[in-house]
């Protein structure tokens, strides 16, 4: 579980992107963030792996206190914990399959890694993953020959090595064309409902936010604004979210 | 300020408008320049006529040279193969020492200031220093001959690719060094997995680049007493035996369009 007690977040330059937000995600959940650019969605996901620090509040996970974690800890916490992101974050010089057992490195020695000696239950394991996301066949082309939507899967099947718990996917579909972009979804689906995985989604696309979330967060100047099921969200609530200006476009 | 001193020319248009159109700098430049010249001849003692009365002693040698004593390559191929092997090995050392040293000047990658800043000093410091002047410190450290040679090369080539990488890795796509991070991967293995592929090719190319500009240096470090081509070279225009000069000239001549040659060759293969 993860809870988000009275946490803030100012940067450096003033900018107040979590403003005393309280949350709670229970296991197994499937939770989209919506919100407009800057809105906060981004410094909320990445606050939960220490990607990004708080400056107030308390924030656990599975009652472990993020704020305090670092080192060797937090390299353990972190572990735990998948990430996907927009612009895939993919070694495009390599192949598919070494990008999907950087998964496995935080457990093997530095001479292993350094020239790329896997153990077969590894190699084993990624190639089981990218089965699961539909490019096995994939496995030895190299990343920068692979359409968009196929690196986001490979991201997905590294996220899946780890074996997480949660998966946190910071607007993994804007740099899709819609098509492809529910495709993504829809393994984001398959995986929290098969095999229990949290998933955290921070989402332009309130359709897909709708279509796809059990549950959504809506937030606006870093201010949570709506915490429901999709069927709660009305015009207003959308309006509220993202300003009137441009309300007619997003529904 | 500029425009104050020279005021701009004002256009106007028929219906009353006007634009300024701002002065040409160009007769101030010419004057400037003119001006520098002058003072540079003062200072540097040029002069034309030397120049033109001597020029005749360069033909004169270099038609001493031609044709080259072919007899005398059997003396050259020992001090030859020495400086190639200096501008190798030095330049292998150099680039592996290099490596670690870019990582540690590189602010995305080494978060302590104090870190990145000491080290671009070091790296800048070394790279003021000519390599004939680290070869001649070297002799007085190792002793005449090769090795002197090939640490100054090593030196040299040490602060250019460092130099070079790290502003190399400084423009790298850091998104896989993001998601390795996310991973819970410590920062070598990191950069390892997911900065190195991105920098190998310009690493090795630089290298390579480095390689043929060394294997010109090698020659010369000679001079100094640091091994290789250059002793006999200096030794043989002293006695004005221009004919093995010449012999010297050519097989270096060979040599290093051989290695560029082949360093292009690899280099364009590589990006």
């Amino acid at each position: 579980m993860i809870s988000f007690e009275h946490v803030t977040k100012v940067y450096p330059s003033g900018v107040k992107a979590l403003d005393d937000v309280t949350l709670n995600f229970d296991q197994g959940e499937f939770v989209a963030i919506i919100g407009r650019s800057g809105a906060g969605k981004s410094t909320l996901i990445r606050a939960i792996n220490k990607m990004h620090d708080i400056t107030d509040g308390t924030l656990t996970v599975d009652g472990i206190p993020v704020r305090q974690l670092k080192g060797k800890s937090l390299r353990a916490f972190r572990h735990e914990i998948g990430m996907i992101f927009q612009s895939f974050n993919l070694v495009n010089r390599t192949t598919v399959i070494k990008n999907v057992l950087a998964a496995r490195v935080p457990k093997m020695s530095f001479f292993r890694v350094l020239f790329g000696l896997f153990h077969k239950e590894d190699k084993i394991a990624a190639l089981t993953a990218l089965d699961k996301v539909g490019i096995l066949e994939k496995a030895y082309v190299r990343v920068d020959q692979l359409s968009g939507g196929q690196q986001q899967r490979v991201a997905l099947a590294r996220t899946l090595v780890q074996n997480p718990k949660i998966i946190l996917a910071d607007e993994p579909v804007a740099a899709l064309d819609p098509v492809t972009a529910k495709q993504v979804m829809d393994y984001f689906l398959n995986i929290n409902r098969e095999l229990g995985i949290s998933i955290l989604i921070n989402i332009h696309h309130v359709e897909l936010a709708l279509e796809y979330a059990d549950r959504i967060v809506g937030i606006r100047d870093g201010v949570v604004l709506f915490d429901g099921p999709p069927d709660q969200v009305s015009e207003d609530v959308i309006h509220q979210i993202y300003g009137g200006e441009t309300e007619a476009e997003i529904v | 300020m500029i425009s104050r001193i020279f005021k701009p020319k004002i256009i106007t248009l028929p219906n009353g408008k006007e634009v300024k159109q701002p002065r040409s700098m160009l007769p101030l430049v010419v004057v400037v320049f003119l001006v520098f010249t002058y003072f540079s001849i003062q200072l540097t003692g040029f002069n034309l006529t030397v120049l033109i009365t001597r020029i005749n002693h360069f033909f004169f040698i270099l038609g001493e040279m031609i044709p080259p004593r072919f007899a005398y390559m059997n003396r050259v191929w020992d001090p030859l193969l020495d400086t190639l092997k200096m501008s190798l090995l030095g330049s292998a050392i150099g680039a592996a020492l290099a490596f670690p040293a870019a990582i540690l000047a590189a602010s995305n990658i080494v978060k302590s200031k104090i870190i990145v800043h000491l080290t671009r000093l070091i790296l800048s410091a070394v790279r003021t220093l000519p390599t004939l002047i680290v070869a001649l410190i070297a002799t007085f450290v190792l002793g005449l001959g090769t090795l002197a040679g090939t640490v100054a090369i090593a030196v040299f080539t040490f602060a250019y690719i460092g130099k070079q990488l790290y502003e190399i890795i400084e423009t790298v796509d850091m998104g896989a060094y993001e998601a390795m991070e996310a991973i819970g991967i410590k920062k070598i293995p990191a950069f390892w997995l997911a900065i190195a592929p991105q920098i190998m090719p310009v690493y090795i190319s630089t290298a390579l680049f480095c390689l043929e500009g060394n294997v010109r240096h090698a020659a010369i470090l000679g001079w100094v007493g640091a091994g290789g081509i250059g002793l006999i070279l200096n030794q043989r225009i002293q006695f004005r035996d221009y004919s093995a000069v010449g012999m010297i000239l050519l097989a270096l001549l060979i040599t290093v369009t051989l290695i560029e040659a082949l360093s292009h060759f690899i280099r364009r293969r590589l990006t």
